[in-house]
């Protein structure tokens, strides 16, 4: 048994086989007449038009059905290039093949669909019925009939429950083999003829109607004209009169413009977003003006008298203002949701710029530090060596000792290398002591007041706290000519604070190297930083983050 | 033999000259970076420039491209790149104009202070030196070359020598083998790939290297 979604999707295509076989059978009955009607007078050009644009609409329709309810994907059906010459242009659409394919599944949903229809919505209808018959059983005067049973109370209507269950288990089942003529037909004949079907086809399975976009509205709106010129023009040969065709007018300009609507706010959302408002709402209003506008339509080619439309356009108004009350309800929270995703959005592009930057600058540092010196040490000992094989030993010597030196240069600038990327004391004794051991290696007078007791941050804020202090203290040696530095690390709460004071010349810039990049990686942690230095110092280096 | 010097580090550029004046160049001019460089060039018209493939104000490939432009504005002048890492493509732009003697080593080679010494001289009087690390690099590009295989592990030893820029005789002395060896390891690769013989060394290694990269 199929997945209880799909059946269901393929009985609503059966069922919809009822109103669309009564309208498709009407149109094409209608427009086959007239042609028979106006074969000998121009106005059968017209109507050759009027035939090709409806059943491009019906396959429009119907291909629509097809892929949203049957799954099946036949491709949008496209208007195929006209014939050339004279009799392409009087014939118009009859002449070209795709018009006869798509006309052909016109007929078939106009017969069969319809007769389908009818089958399928009898027996889920009755199914429906038998189920529900204990609950009404009691109300039908003289008891319910089932042919030779009668039940008059809900204990003797019981039975009927299992065979409605029945009924509706054959509709189910029923529902494939009735819908297979559907989609086999489909993919033959509503089908872009030339069989190259785009690559919008298939992005069109995903999103229905999507490969339609824009050309659908511009068929539907000449359909409906062209309806309504044809109906005009039997209406002025029929003596004029009573205006009958704005009956169908009406209706058709509805249909149409609730057609534009829903394309409009697919195709330019900013129309909806800009003003704090969902599609969902966008169309619902919209909608439901046109349908007023509709009812207002019908009540004034009726000859107007009492305004009885008033009642279904305040039936029709509660449920907008409903719908708005509980979008505006909702925005808040989007709003705010969107806020968020804005600053997560810049801080994570931020701390991945930052962390690309330390990357180039650690490469930087290697290549002109400890590779350098380890190169220049290997030429040393290269041209000791040479000295050697020339027997000149004091020469040779003083190579070496040089080299001796170049070696632990290297080694030295290796190891401040490798406290600048992550200090090993940071790791084992916490964040603390390893700004203690920062202000224990800077030259400059540094005291310390920390408080961070509990437990320890994740490693994230206490890397990058380190990282802002040793910063901080490196500046105030390097531009502030400071002499004495006051470090200030404490914790409130659940926020990490640290306070960075010299005593130096101030003037230093915040959006300067070091401190921009700390600034976007404090940033992605949902922390602060704060640099205020007036040009006479005192410069206050400032950072907050959140610890536990 | 006259040299010009380009490195940005300070501690390197005073080894390189010292190394040089001790092996007997005449160090005309040592610079900082790729501007002067080919200033200094036009002025001087040294036979080599060695010079650091990374300098100011980029830090990327501003050596390689002072010196290629240097080379346009006096032609023959030979050019030997160092470099801390080493990327086969830069030695296929250096070869490229195939105007004069082109070498491209690791710094790690100037070490080895006589070979270094041998790959200056060799590239100022027009010949090539590419460092095993770039030809390794080529090889590696080509592994699942068919004619490839079919070399002996010896030949394919003599090949990358031979890509290295080094001549029948210093093949030989790498390889603790007679010159009349070698010279038989050579006619059988040529044979096997195809490439025919060549009046000069340095043509042999260009001819060579086209074929490595294909």
């Amino acid at each position: 048994m199929p997945a209880p979604g799909v059946s269901a999707r393929r009985l609503m295509y059966l069922v919809a086989g009822l109103p669309l076989g009564i309208a498709w059978f009407s149109l094409l009955v209608t427009l086959w007449s007239l042609t028979a009607g106006f074969v000998v007078t121009p106005f059968v050009i017209a109507l050759f038009y009027a035939n090709g644009a409806v059943t491009f609409g019906i396959a429009h329709v119907e291909s629509a059905l097809v892929r949203g309810l049957l799954g099946v994907d036949a491709g949008p059906p496209r208007w195929p290039a006209r014939r050339q010459g004279w009799v392409g242009a009087l014939l118009g659409p009859l002449m070209v093949e795709g018009f006869w394919r798509m006309q052909a599944y016109a007929w078939l949903r106009a017969l069969l669909g319809y007769a389908l229809g009818v089958l399928t919505l009898t027996l889920i209808a009755s199914g429906l019925g038998l189920v529900a018959a204990p609950a009404y059983a009691g109300a039908v005067p003289g008891g319910l009939e089932f042919g030779v049973y009668t039940a008059h109370d809900f204990v003797e209507a019981l039975p009927a429950v299992p065979v409605g269950c029945l009924v509706l288990a054959v509709t189910v089942l029923l529902a494939e083999p009735m819908t297979r003529p559907f989609s086999h037909m489909s993919t033959r004949l509503l089908a872009d003829p030339r069989g190259d079907r785009p690559a919008e086809a298939a992005a069109g399975a995903r999103e229905p109607f999507a490969a339609h976009r824009g050309r659908g509205l511009a068929w539907h709106a000449f359909a409906s004209a062209m309806l309504v010129v044809v109906l005009m023009l039997v209406w002025a040969l029929a003596g004029g009169g009573y205006v009958w065709p704005v009956w169908v007018a009406l209706p058709l300009g509805a249909a149409l413009a609730i057609h534009w609507w829903v394309r409009l706010m697919a195709d330019r959302p900013e129309l909806w977003r800009d003003r704090g408002l969902t599609r969902g709402l966008a169309i619902h209003g919209g909608v439901t003006v046109i349908v007023c506008l509709y009812l207002i339509g019908i009540w004034g080619a009726a000859g107007a008298g009492s305004f009885w439309p008033a009642w279904a356009i305040l039936g029709l108004a509660i449920p907008v203002a409903l719908h708005a009350g509980a979008v505006a309800l909702g925005s808040a929270d989007n709003r705010r949701l969107s806020e968020r995703i804005d600053v997560l959005e810049t801080t994570r592009a931020g701390a991945v710029d930052a962390e690309d930057e330390r990357l180039r600058t650690i490469e930087r540092d290697l290549h002109d530090g400890a590779q350098a010196r380890l190169v220049a040490l290997g030429m040393s000992l290269g041209m000791a060596e040479q000295k050697l094989a020339e027997a000149e030993p004091d020469a040779a010597q003083e190579l070496l000792a040089e080299a001796r030196a170049g070696a632990q240069e290297a080694l030295r600038e290796l190891r401040d290398l490798a406290r600048g990327i992550h200090p090993p004391v940071l790791t084992d004794r916490g964040l603390e002591a390893a700004v203690r051991s920062l202000a224990d290696l800077s030259p400059l007078r540094v005291s310390v007041s920390a408080d961070v007791g509990g437990e320890r941050p994740p490693a994230a804020i206490e890397s990058a706290m380190y990282f802002v202090a040793a910063e901080a203290l490196a500046n105030a040696a390097k531009h502030a000519h400071a002499e004495h530095v006051d470090v200030r690390l404490r914790r409130d709460g659940t926020r990490l604070r640290l306070d960075v004071i010299d005593d130096g010349v101030g003037g230093a810039d915040p959006a300067g190297g070091g401190l921009s990049g700390l600034l976007r990686r404090v940033q992605a942690l949902d922390g602060e930083l704060r640099v205020t230095s007036p040009r006479g110092g005192p410069t206050i280096v400032h950072a907050e983050l959140p610890c536990g | 033999m006259r040299v010009v010097i380009a490195e940005d580090l300070a501690l390197l550029r005073d080894g390189l000259e010292r190394l040089l004046r001790d092996n007997g160049f005449d160090v005309v001019a040592a610079v900082g970076d790729g501007e002067t460089l080919v200033a200094e060039v036009l002025e001087r018209r040294p036979d080599i420039a060695v010079v650091d493939i990374r300098l100011p104000p980029g830090f990327r490939d501003e050596g390689l491209r002072a010196a290629l432009r240097a080379r346009e504005q006096v032609p023959g002048t030979a050019i030997l790149i160092v470099s801390q890492y080493v990327e086969h493509e830069y030695a296929a732009e250096l070869l490229a104009d195939r105007s004069g003697g082109v070498g491209y080593l690791l710094k790690d080679r100037i070490m080895h202070v006589g070979e270094f010494v041998d790959a200056v001289r060799r590239v100022a009087e027009g010949g090539t030196a590419l460092d095993p690390e770039v030809v390794a690099q080529l090889f590696a590009r080509r592994r699942e070359d068919a004619p490839l295989e079919r070399l002996t592990p010896r030949e394919r030893e003599v090949l990358g020598l031979m890509a290295e820029g080094r001549s029948n005789a210093g093949i030989a002395d790498a390889l603790v083998l007679t010159v009349g060896a070698v010279e038989k390891h050579v006619q059988s690769i040529l044979g096997k790939l195809d490439l025919a013989q060549s009046p000069t060394d340095h043509r042999r290694v260009l001819a060579v290297l086209a074929y490595l990269q294909g």
